[in-house]
């Protein structure tokens, strides 16, 4: 087979790959965005000065960072539907999609290690910039509010660009759950065709190419938010 | 007669079994400049920070002009706020210069000033604006109000951290060693903003190791040892005439 023959049989499954390639993205992107939005409330919690709080959050993240995702999708997709309560309930048109299931593990699952990285950030916060927030008069949840938050949104946010390519590259085991992702279309493409070894290839630079365009993007916001800034010049 | 603008009575405070304050007194009226000095361990800065609560004292009571700060006995036995709104609106009137600057890093200078003013006072954004830019001209860096605070010399982030403090109005300016972490060719512009301040009849408690300028400045001065008020009056008594051997020989060893 010449180079000419292998770009002419990929070429015919373009839009499948496109289409791929944008579930993908869809994915990741509302899990790492709706996951971040719970990492909030969680990473908070779990960097408390109290027990009792910082328990629920901890259990959370021991389950979430302990059992494979795989694991959690099959049990949200073949799981939950063993309860006679879930299938009879109003939530069973969504819940029985796989689109949803894999959303649903997916934000579960990142949102515990946001969360991780959000208490490790808070954490790193110096205490003088705390204490200097207190004395001109910051009440505890304005100087969290206003200093802490912005701050440790900065110190975190090299981690969080790395828990979106880990999610990217984790994000390839939902074709196990019938989804048309990067995987599950190179899956099929290649039962059709037997070209196994060209097209995990295409799927290979594929995933490299978004991770590209992730790295990139991130570089922006780090700009943006002046994450430099923060750092000693001198 | 007015209530003086600070008051401190039998301050005590304990890490563990090491006791810092074993009952401070101090008072200080409108306009005072009060050099607290001594040698390293007597607790100066802890003295410091014990009066806005950024460390929680044992015992004593702290007034800020005749307002006493309500506290009550936490489990471990350390005082703290019983009322966190007061508490709040009274470290918003005492304002604190810390030795290591403590300016935030992620915000422009300006944005440093101002934050507070806007967020504790409810200052409109205009006008906390405006009055930043008055103060960063007091302290001379007005041409450095765009800048991060790493991109300032260790004399020019000392001189934004006091005019952040300045911005709130406060009725009494705490100064925790300003100059112990600048180069010495730093610690003269710093100084001489401190200098300005006092000059303007501002209300000042500052701890240093600058002998000769706390001389210069103070109305009074008070000599601290191992968690006492050693020696306490005008600095011509405390440096040329002290009543305490101590205080003597720390005076001598410091010329």
């Amino acid at each position: 087979m010449t180079w000419a023959e292998r770009w002419a049989t990929i070429e015919r499954f373009l839009p499948q790959l496109w289409d791929g390639t944008l579930v993908t993205l869809q994915l990741v992107g509302l899990a790492v965005l709706i996951g971040l939005f719970f990492a909030i409330p969680l990473g908070l919690a779990r960097a408390s000065r109290h027990w009792y709080v910082r328990a629920l959050p901890y259990s959370y993240i021991f389950f979430f960072r302990g059992t494979p995702l795989l694991l959690q999708l099959f049990l949200v997709y073949y799981g939950i539907s063993q309860f006679e309560v879930v299938r009879k309930s109003f939530l069973w048109p969504y819940l029985r999609e796989p689109y949803r299931c894999a959303l649903i593990t997916m934000t579960m699952h990142t949102s515990a290690y946001i969360a991780e990285i959000l208490r490790g950030a808070i954490q790193a916060v110096p205490p003088g910039e705390v204490e200097a927030a207190r004395a001109l008069g910051m009440s505890r949840r304005q100087a969290l509010q206003y200093i802490i938050l912005p701050r440790a949104i900065r110190i975190g946010l090299p981690a969080y660009g790395n828990e979106v390519i880990l999610m990217l590259k984790a994000s390839a085991v939902v074709y196990t759950i019938t989804m048309m992702d990067i995987m599950g279309v190179i899956r099929t493409i290649n039962s059709r065709t037997y070209q196994y070894e060209l097209f995990f290839f295409v799927a290979g630079v594929m995933y490299l190419i978004i991770t590209l365009v992730f790295t990139q993007l991130f570089r922006l916001v780090e700009r943006w938010l002046k994450v430099d800034a923060s750092r000693q010049q001198r | 007669m007015t209530s003086p603008a600070l008051e401190v009575r039998n301050l005590h405070k304990r890490y563990g079994d090491l006791e810092v304050l074993k009952g401070v007194d101090l008072i200080a009226r409108d306009g005072d400049v009060i050099s607290i000095l001594g040698s390293s361990g007597s607790g100066k800065s802890t003295l410091l920070r014990c009066i806005n609560l950024l460390e929680n004292p044992h015992d004593g009571q702290i007034l800020v002009a005749g307002e006493e700060l309500k506290l009550k006995r936490a489990r471990q036995g350390e005082l703290v706020a019983a009322d966190n709104r007061q508490i709040n609106r009274l470290r918003a009137r005492v304002g604190f210069v810390f030795q290591s600057f403590n300016l935030w890093p992620h915000m422009s200078i300006l944005d440093n000033i101002i934050e507070a003013p806007r967020r504790v006072l409810g200052q409109s954004k205009a006008e906390a604006v405006e009055a930043a830019e008055a103060f960063l001209a007091k302290v001379g860096i007005a041409d450095k109000r765009h800048a991060f605070p790493a991109q300032l010399s260790g004399g020019q982030q000392q001189r934004a951290a006091i005019a952040r403090t300045l911005a709130m109005q406060p009725r009494v300016i705490l100064f925790d060693e300003p100059t112990s972490a600048l180069d010495p060719e730093m610690v003269q512009e710093v100084l001489s903003v401190i200098r300005t301040l006092a000059d303007e009849g501002r209300t000042m408690l500052l701890v240093t190791h600058e002998l000769g300028f706390a001389r210069q400045v103070s109305s009074q001065v008070v000599f601290l040892h191992q968690g006492q008020v050693e020696e306490i009056g005008t600095p011509d008594q405390v440096f040329d005439n002290p009543g305490s051997e101590r205080c003597r020989q720390f005076m001598s060893s410091h010329k």
